[in-house]
C-alpha cells in the first residue's frame, strides 16, 4: 500500500510534541536548548498541520492512517487509527496556533519561575494530548489522550503552588475531571460491549442502527465526560478556579484548547457516533446547555473582582455560543459555531496574555487594586483593547463576524422550524453580548484607565517576546475579522461539510461501501452541503433583529423597574472617602473609579440573583462533584426518555 | 453469573461517586475516586469474559480456529486503566499533602478560598 508522504503528517504532528516533552526531560537543564526544543516542537507540529490544509481542506480528502499499516480485515478494525477529516484538522490548526503563541509567550513570562524545564515538559504533554485527541480515530485512544491532557492541565494549574488557591483549584479540577474521565471510560467500554470495536468509523457505522438502553446510557456518560472537558455549565466553577491560579500561558491553553477538545468530543459523539442530531430533542439539549452556559457565566463574570477569574467566566460564556450554534444542526449553524470557536481561541488567548502581562509587571490581578496602567503599558493596553473589542463583537474585529453569523443561524433556525424557542435563544445571545461589553468596559476602566495607584509608578512595559505573542493573536483577530469570507470558505465550511458527510468518514477508514453494507438503507448519503447566504443582506432580517433587540431591552427595562420597596436593604456604610458627600485633596487624586462602581444600579436591582449565584458557587469540592453527578443523572434520564 | 459482576461494578462506581459527594475528608475523596475507578475496571474485565475461555496467550503455532479464550482487548484496556488510576491516586494524594501544609486542614468545607 503506497501512501503519499503527507499521510504521515498527523502522527508527526502528535509525535513532535511528545518527543519534545521527552527531550526536555533529558536536556531541559540547559536553558537555550530547552527553549529551542520547545519552540521547534510546536513549530513542527503547526507546520505539519498547515501542510495538510491543501489536501484535506481544499481537496476534501480524509486521511485514514493505520498505525503499523494494520488495515481493517474482514470488516473489522484491528489496528489503532488516526483519522483526519476537515473537522479534525480545523481543531488541530486552532490548537497548534494557540500552543505556538503560548510557547513564544512562555519564554519570557516564565523566566522568573523555578523548575521551568518541568513546565515545558508538562506544557508539551498537554499540547500533545489535545492534538492526539482531535486527530485520533479510536475511542479508547481518545480516552487516553483525555487523561494525558487532564493530568498535564492539573499539574500546570498547581505549577505556581505558592499562588493563593492554586493547589485548591488543581485538586477540585482533578476530582471533577477524573469523574468525567471515569464516565468517558465507562461509556467507551459499554459501546465496546455492544459493537466489539473501538474504532470510531466502525462504531459510527454500527451504533445508529442498533440503539438500545446500553448505548443510550453510554451516550449520556460520554456526553457528560466531554462536557467536563468543555467546562460548560455545571462545570464552569472549575474553569474559573483553574484559570485564576494557572500561569497566563496555561490559561490560554485551558481556555483556547481544552474547552475546544470538549466541544470537538461533543460534535464527534452527537453527529458521528450516534447521529442523533436530526432529533429536535437532542438539538434542544445542546442549545439549552449552550444558552444556560452563555447567560449564567456572563452574569457570574460581572460579579468578579479578579481579572483572570472574570476572563475565565467569559470564556465559558463564549463556549456557550459555540455549543448553541453547533446544536442547531444546520450547515450555517456549525460553520458559525466553528468560526466562533476559532475566534474564541484567538481573542481569549489575547486577553489572558494581557492579564498575564499585567500580573507579570504588577504582581496582582485584583481589579480593585489596579488602575491607570495605560500610561505605563501602552502596548499591552492597545492589544488588550483589540481583544476586548473582539469579544464584545465590535464590527471590524473577528468577534463581530462570528457572533453575527451565530445570531443569523439561530434566527434562521427559528424561521425554518417555526419554533418560537429559538427566538428566545437569539435574545439571550444578544443580551449576553451586551453584558460582555459592559463587563469589558469595567475591566478596561479598572485596569488600564483611571488613576494610577502610587505603588505602580515604576511599572514598565512587558518585554518584547510577550508583546510579540500578544501581537500575533491581535493580528490574527483583525485578519479573521476583516476577511470573514475567506475564513468561512477555506476553514469552517469544509469542516461543517465534513460534519454532514458521515458516510465519507466511515468509508475513508473502513473501505468504500462499508457504511452502505453495514447500515443498509439508513446509511447517510454523501451530500453536497450548500451554504446559502443567510440573509446577511436582506433588510427584513436586520429589521427583525432590531425588533428582537428592542424587545430584549424592554424586558430588561421592565424587570429593572420592578423594585420591591419592602426588600430594600439599608445602604452599606461607605468605607472609601469617594462615597462621602464631600471629599478632596490628595485622597481624591488617587481615588479610582473602580470596576465595582460601574453598573452598580444594575447589580443592585439584580442583587437577589447575584447573591444567590454567589452562595451557589460555594467553593466546596463536594458541591461541584454533586453537580456533576446530578448532571449525569439528569442527562441519562433525559436521553432514556427521548430515545 | 456475569450479571452479578455488572451489578457490582455499577454499585462500585455509584459508591465511589457517593463517597466523593458526601465525604468532607480529602483523603476519603481520593478513596472515592479509586473506588469508582475499580468499578470501571471490573466492568471492563467482565465485558471481555467468556465462560470457559482460557487466557489469551498463544504462540503462532498454537492458535487455531478451535481456540476458545477470553477477549484480550478489554484486558489491555484494564491494564491501561489501572495505571491511570494509580497516577490519579498518586497525584491527588500529593496535592492533599501540599494542601495540608498550606491550609492546615484537609476538610473540604474549609478549603474554599476560591468561590463566588
Amino acid at each position: 500500500m503506497s501512501t503519499a508522504l503527507y499521510q504521515h503528517f498527523p502522527i508527526f504532528a502528535i509525535m513532535a510534541l511528545f518527543l519534545g516533552a521527552f527531550l526536555i526531560v533529558l536536556f531541559g537543564n540547559i536553558k537555550p536548548l530547552r527553549h529551542a526544543i520547545a519552540l521547534l516542537a510546536v513549530t513542527a507540529s503547526l507546520g505539519f498541520l498547515i501542510a495538510l490544509v491543501k489536501p484535506v481542506m481544499l481537496n476534501g480528502e480524509i486521511i485514514a492512517y493505520w498505525m503499523g499499516a494494520r488495515a481493517p480485515a474482514g470488516g473489522y478494525a484491528i489496528g489503532i487509527a488516526l483519522e483526519v477529516d476537515a473537522l479534525s484538522l480545523f481543531f488541530g490548526l486552532l490548537i497548534a496556533t494557540a500552543v505556538f503563541v503560548s510557547c513564544v509567550y512562555s519564554i519570557q513570562y516564565m523566566r522568573h519561575d523555578d523548575n521551568v524545564s518541568q513546565y515545558y515538559t508538562l506544557f508539551l504533554m498537554l499540547a500533545g494530548g489535545v492534538m492526539g485527541l482531535v486527530l485520533s480515530g479510536d475511542l479508547f485512544n481518545m480516552f487516553i489522550m483525555v487523561e494525558i491532557l487532564t493530568f498535564a492541565a492539573v499539574a500546570l494549574t498547581a505549577f505556581r503552588n505558592t499562588v493563593n488557591g492554586a493547589l485548591e483549584a488543581a485538586f477540585k479540577y482533578l476530582v471533577v475531571g477524573c469523574m468525567g474521565s471515569t464516565c468517558i471510560l465507562a461509556g467507551t467500554i459499554m459501546l465496546y460491549a455492544q459493537a466489539h470495536t473501538l474504532n470510531f468509523a466502525q462504531l459510527s457505522a454500527f451504533i445508529p442502527g442498533n440503539m438500545n438502553t446500553a448505548t443510550v446510557v453510554a451516550f449520556a456518560l460520554l456526553y457528560i465526560g466531554f462536557s467536563t472537558k468543555a467546562f460548560i455549565v455545571p462545570f464552569h466553577p472549575l474553569a474559573a478556579d483553574a484559570h485564576g491560579a494557572a500561569p497566563a500561558s496555561i490559561s490560554v491553553l485551558i481556555s483556547g484548547v481544552l474547552t475546544k477538545s470538549g466541544i470537538y468530543g461533543i460534535i464527534r459523539l452527537s453527529y458521528f457516533l450516534f447521529q442523533t442530531m436530526e432529533l429536535g430533542t437532542m438539538q434542544f439539549l445542546l442549545v439549552f446547555m449552550g444558552s444556560v452556559s452563555m447567560f449564567v457565566c456572563v452574569t457570574m463574570a460581572l460579579a468578579q473582582h479578579d481579572f483572570k477569574r472574570l476572563l475565565a467566566f467569559h470564556s465559558i460564556s463564549q463556549i456557550g455560543y459555540v455549543l448553541t450554534a453547533v446544536g442547531l444542526c444546520t450547515a450555517m449553524g456549525i460553520s458559525s459555531g466553528l468560526y466562533h470557536a476559532m475566534n474564541h481561541t484567538l481573542f481569549k488567548g489575547l486577553l489572558f496574555l494581557a492579564a498575564g502581562a499585567v500580573l507579570h509587571e504588577t504582581g496582582t490581578t485584583d481589579l480593585g487594586k489596579l488602575g491607570g496602567l495605560s500610561k505605563k503599558m501602552p502596548w499591552t493596553t492597545a492589544l488588550f483593547l483589540v481583544g476586548a473589542f473582539s469579544i464584545s463583537g465590535i464590527p471590524p474585529f473577528n468577534g463581530f463576524a462570528s457572533k453575527w453569523m451565530v445570531y443569523q443561524s439561530i434566527y434562521q433556525k427559528a424561521v425554518e422550524s417555526g419554533n418560537i424557542g429559538f427566538l428566545f435563544v437569539t435574545i439571550i445571545a444578544l443580551v449576553t453580548s451586551v453584558l460582555t461589553l459592559a463587563s469589558f468596559v469595567k475591566v478596561s476602566q479598572s485596569v488600564f484607565f483611571g488613576q494610577l495607584p502610587k505603588e505602580y509608578e515604576n511599572v514598565k512595559e512587558v518585554p518584547w517576546g510577550m508583546r510579540l505573542a500578544m501581537g500575533l493573536f491581535a493580528v490574527l483577530c483583525i485578519v479573521t475579522g476583516l476577511f470573514p469570507n475567506a475564513v468561512t470558505t477555506y476553514l469552517t465550511q469544509p469542516a461543517a461539510a465534513a460534519v454532514f458527510n458521515v458516510a465519507n468518514y466511515i468509508n475513508a477508514m473502513m473501505g468504500s461501501g462499508y457504511a452502505e453494507s453495514v447500515m443498509g438503507a439508513a446509511a447517510p448519503a454523501a451530500q453536497a452541503v450548500t451554504f446559502v447566504e443567510v440573509g446577511v443582506w436582506q433588510p427584513v432580517s436586520w429589521l427583525l433583529i432590531l425588533i428582537i433587540a428592542l424587545l430584549a431591552i424592554t424586558i430588561v427595562a421592565i424587570a429593572g423597574q420592578y423594585d420591591r420597596v419592602s426588600e430594600k436593604a439599608p445602604a452599606p456604610a461607605p468605607v472609601d472617602g469617594k462615597y462621602d458627600l464631600f471629599f478632596g485633596g490628595e485622597q481624591s487624586v488617587y481615588s479610582q473609579v473602580g470596576g465595582e462602581d460601574l453598573f452598580w444600579g444594575f447589580k443592585h436591582n439584580w442583587r437577589g440573583y447575584f447573591s444567590f449565584m454567589h452562595e451557589l458557587h460555594s467553593g466546596i469540592v463536594n458541591d461541584y462533584a454533586l453537580w456533576a453527578v446530578v448532571a449525569l443523572a439528569l442527562t441519562t434520564l433525559y436521553m432514556l426518555i427521548v430515545f | 453469573m456475569i450479571m452479578f459482576n455488572y451489578i457490582a461494578s455499577f454499585f462500585l462506581i455509584v459508591l465511589g461517586f457517593y463517597t466523593i459527594v458526601t465525604k468532607t475528608n480529602l483523603v476519603k475523596t481520593v478513596i472515592g475516586l479509586s473506588i469508582a475507578d475499580y468499578g470501571v475496571n471490573l466492568l471492563i474485565i467482565s465485558i471481555g469474559f467468556n465462560p470457559g475461555g482460557t487466557a489469551p496467550i498463544f504462540t503462532w503455532g498454537e492458535l487455531n480456529p478451535a481456540s476458545f479464550f477470553v477477549d484480550p482487548i478489554p484486558q489491555a484496556l484494564t491494564l491501561t486503566s489501572i495505571v491511570i488510576g494509580a497516577c490519579v491516586t498518586a497525584m491527588s494524594l500529593s496535592l492533599v499533602m501540599k494542601l495540608r501544609e498550606q491550609y492546615g486542614t484537609i476538610d473540604t468545607r474549609e478549603i474554599r478560598r476560591l468561590r463566588g
